[in-house]
């Protein structure tokens, strides 16, 4: 029996559970021996506490078992007469294992090693011997557990306070996840991270210029992994060119629907903008491709700049400012509409125009807002994969030219991890130290952007 | 006294020259001002319009294929076949037996000479078995059928191809017909892109999403309760809210390091397959809806709560029976936008090894498989034109997908959602 059917077979005679001891609470509450004492908790509650006393243990012990029996699996296949051939290298021997492994469990159909063969049949017994042991252990667990559940009900029975106890604890474990998975991606990170840096020193990462992985040849001493050229690109394409499309028009965007703009017109627009936030990253990145950066090459061509490459630092960095549009508009709109109103009625009744208190009142008074706004943008541009990938290009150029082809941090992770990998080479681990980089990096920006917009806001409250 | 501040203070003369030019000066920088903000909308707004109009444009022809008649004459060819044969469990082996691809290679052989089979896709004898399944009666018949043409036909004729295909193109035309291309809706990647479809692409990605909404809908919604409701103010809590905080922020690649380090290599689960999309999608779609369900349970007026509790509800049932059918709507909008975001998320994708060449679609969570946005992202990358068309086709899917699921989420918001 595989895992899924015995899950929902358990959860199945959860629901049995359930309506017994339902049953039996209703029975207690209608008449019966104890009709003169009230139940403390309505029948409902305890149905669940039947189903779950049926189903938990037992889910419990099936947990710890499908970690525990992959190791007494592959103990029990060891002791068969077949495994006196396999040979005496931990690392053969672990090939062949899992080999075999796969073709018992179903995974795989043939054997390239005809060791691994012969191992099929053991491994085919043991795992029959431990599924049936894991499932009428976790059958008999259900019941036992079920039936003593049962027994238990009685009109003082304080089922609904257990019962919340446990869905208490349910909710703590949900709001534990957000923890569990930020600590995951920290130390999934840096422990790949310190594996890198035993092979390649964090100086010559961090402050090398050369990144060239695919020249990588010997096991120490490597060079060609200096991820300057790549901070750089990023930093030119997310924090530059980006910034440079996205700041003025969502600025002045924001400007407009806020301080001139009919209700109306507003109402329709500022979704319209925020569309530009929902198109899938993937589309950017094949409109900058594919439309973008060959009419911007062909620009470049026709000023005569003539080395303009047709996956150019502009091309990916415009797209990309176009994307951030509507983030920067709208930090820029909440900052703006948290100036108090007193300083914008004022600055008009001493006779400045409108552009005029928008400038010099209102601007500088929401400008750490627009700063932290900014600063957000700037984290997510950075962080941004598909539309560099796409348009940016793979050349590791240190230039100021809109109009070459640079590379960026996700970039170069993308194309360190896909195609053919091998866990432990260098190149793959780069992909990990560029990754805790990025994450580092994103995360300072937005605690700097948090502190700022908060700060900000108290002053004015 | 008051002689002395008049000699030095002369009240503006508003009417003069300098004055009236000053005025004009600032009248005309307010407008410069507004046209600018007006500037700025016109151009985000035409750039999206214009996005558009280039997906729209090149795609809405990858939904169309060229065609060429082919006379079959079935009687001449098959020895006594029958329409009985190609009814029932046994046809398509029937079709096999036959040989139908012979068949419609000779029948093209008869009309287009000896290299007619060149201007035929590889896959055109594929129409042909749909035709007989639909209707066994045309084996007794000589019929005409339109076939689709090999690809680079294809591009010749809808738009400007290589000069060889051009020439063969104005020497065949008139005969050349426009059908709805079938196939790419109900079938998978393929080497020639007059077979390819969106159908497998499509399927991995509702099982992902499924996968994706199983495991963060509950788990977020949980968590906004407890943080909302329950949480006491301790380090705990605060280290909850900076860590959903900060997840919300953290870019999507990171995510699919995570997975890949984690889900593929530490727990040794199948890759490429949908099961491990989902949970690397789960895991950056659950911040998302935390916040929103926070900000939903937030906007239920206490007075709920205590007019539960004031006749003697637990806190438990307070909130399971009253706050949370009254946040639900405001919940539900914010996980369908949070799906929206997985819908059209690539990058972690990538990672986790979603990006292989994948011809039949997926049956299972643990099946290999890839989504539309990493179709998308594959075919772009394909040297071959006819693909073009196809990438922009995907587009226009994805595009209407995320389409129906905002509206949904806005019609949801303005159905459902009570004003306090």
């Amino acid at each position: 029996m595989t895992g899924a059917t015995l899950l929902f077979l358990i959860i199945g005679l959860g629901l049995i559970a359930w309506f017994f001891g339902r049953l039996k609470a209703a029975g207690m509450q209608s008449g019966g021996k104890h009709s003169r004492s009230a139940l403390h908790s309505l029948p409902n509650y305890h149905g669940w506490y039947v189903a779950l006393w049926a189903i938990l243990p037992a889910a419990i012990f099936l947990a710890v078992w499908s970690f525990a029996s992959p190791a007494l699996i592959t103990d029990a296949a060891l002791t068969s007469p077949a495994a006196a051939q396999l040979p005496q290298d931990a690392f053969a021997r672990a090939a062949i294992l899992s080999e075999a492994r796969a073709i018992a469990s179903g995974n795989q159909v043939n054997a390239f090693n005809p060791l691994s063969q012969s191992m099929v049949e053991p491994y085919r017994d043991a795992i029959t011997y431990y599924q049936m042991i894991g499932t009428v252990a976790a059958l008999l667990l259900v019941f036992a557990c079920g039936v003593y559940a049962w027994l238990q009900i009685k009109p003082d029975l304080r089922a609904r306070t257990k019962i919340e106890r446990v869905t208490m604890l349910v909710l703590l474990l949900a709001s534990l996840i957000a923890i569990v998975t930020t600590v995951g991606i920290f130390l999934s990170l840096v422990f790949e991270s310190v594996r890198f840096f035993s092979m390649v020193s964090p100086i010559d990462f961090l402050f090398g210029t050369e990144w060239n992985p695919k020249a990588v040849a010997g096991p120490r001493g490597e060079t060609g992994f200096g991820a300057i050229p790549l901070f750089w690109g990023t930093v030119f394409i997310g924090a530059i060119i980006a910034m440079i499309v996205a700041i003025p028009l969502g600025l002045m965007s924001a400007i407009y629907l806020t301080q001139y703009a009919p209700a109306k017109f507003r109402s329709w627009m500022k979704p319209i903008l925020e569309v530009l936030a929902g198109v899938p990253t993937v589309v950017y990145g094949y409109f900058a491709a594919l439309t973008v950066a060959p009419a911007l090459r062909d620009f470049a061509v026709s000023i005569g700049i003539s080395n303009a490459s047709s996956e150019s630092a502009l091309a990916a960095g415009v797209v990309m400012g176009i994307m951030i549009i509507p983030f920067v508009s709208s930090m820029a709109d909440d900052s703006i509409a948290a100036v108090p109103s007193a300083m914008r009625d004022g600055s008009l009744a001493m006779g400045a125009t409108q552009s005029e208190t928008i400038k010099k009142v209102l601007i500088p008074a929401a400008l750490p807002g627009v700063v932290g706004g900014v600063l957000l943008a700037v984290s997510r541009a950075i962080g941004e994969t598909m539309i560099v990938v796409m348009a940016a290009g793979l050349a590791a150029n240190m230039t100021a030219n809109p109009f070459s082809s640079v590379t960026t941090v996700t970039t170069q992770i993308v194309q360190l991890l896909t195609g053919d990998q091998e866990f432990d080479s260098p190149k793959t681990l780069a992909a990990f130290a560029l990754g805790l980089v990025l994450f580092i990096v994103t995360l300072l920006l937005n605690l700097i952007a948090l502190r700022v917009v908060k700060k900000y806001r108290e002053a004015y409250e | 006294m008051n002689s002395l501040t008049e000699t030095k203070r002369r009240p503006t003369d508003w009417q003069g020259a300098e004055m009236q030019k000053r005025i004009a000066g600032r009248y005309a920088a307010e407008r410069r001002f507004k046209a600018m903000g007006m500037a700025a909308i016109a151009l985000s707004a035409g750039f999206l319009g214009f996005l558009l109009v280039v997906m729209v444009g090149n795609g809405f022809l990858g939904f169309t294929q060229t065609e060429l008649p082919v006379e079959i004459d079935f009687p001449a060819v098959t020895s006594g076949a029958s329409p009985s044969q190609f009814q029932g469990p046994n046809a398509e082996a029937n079709l096999q037996v036959m040989g139908l691809r012979e068949i419609v290679n000779s029948s093209i052989e008869i009309q287009y000479g000896p290299e007619g089979t060149d201007l035929f896709s590889s896959g055109a004898w594929t129409a042909v078995s749909a035709k007989i399944l639909a209707d066994p009666d045309i084996v007794e018949q000589k019929t005409a059928v339109n076939l689709p043409v090999a690809s680079a036909l294809d591009v010749a004729y809808k738009d400007e191809g290589n000069p060889e295909a051009e020439a063969k193109v104005s020497e065949l035309s008139g005969q050349f017909s426009t059908g709805f291309n079938w196939n790419f809706l109900s079938n998978s990647d393929a080497t020639d892109p007059m077979q390819v479809g969106i159908w497998g692409a499509f399927k991995g990605s509702l099982i992902t999403m499924i996968v994706t909404l199983m495991l963060a809908f509950p788990v977020g919604v949980l968590a906004a309760l407890y943080l909302e409701e329950y949480a006491p103010k301790n380090r705990l809590t605060d280290l909850i809210e900076v860590s959903i905080n900060n997840l919300a922020a953290v870019p999507s690649i990171i995510f699919g390091l995570l997975g890949l380090a984690v889900f593929l290599n530490f727990f040794g689960m199948p890759r490429s397959g949908a099961l491990v999309g989902g949970l690397t999608l789960a895991l950056m779609t659950m911040p998302v809806i935390v916040i929103s369900g926070r900000n939903a349970v937030k906007s239920v007026p206490p007075s709920i709560r205590e007019a539960a509790l004031g006749i003697g509800a637990s806190p438990l049932q307070v909130v399971f029976h009253h706050v949370l059918p009254l946040a639900l709507p405001g919940i539900l909008t914010g996980t369908i936008i949070g799906m929206a975001r997985a819908l059209g998320e690539t990058a972690p994708l990538l990672m986790i090894g979603m990006r292989a060449f994948i011809a039949t679609p997926p049956s299972g969570i643990t099946d290999p498989a890839t989504v539309l946005p990493v179709q998308i992202f594959l075919w772009s990358d394909e040297v071959d034109r006819g693909f073009v068309e196809k990438t922009s086709a995907a587009i226009i899917v994805l595009l209407l997908f995320l389409l129906i699921m905002n509206a949904l989420a806005i019609y949801l918001r303005n159905r459902f959602e009570t004003r306090w």
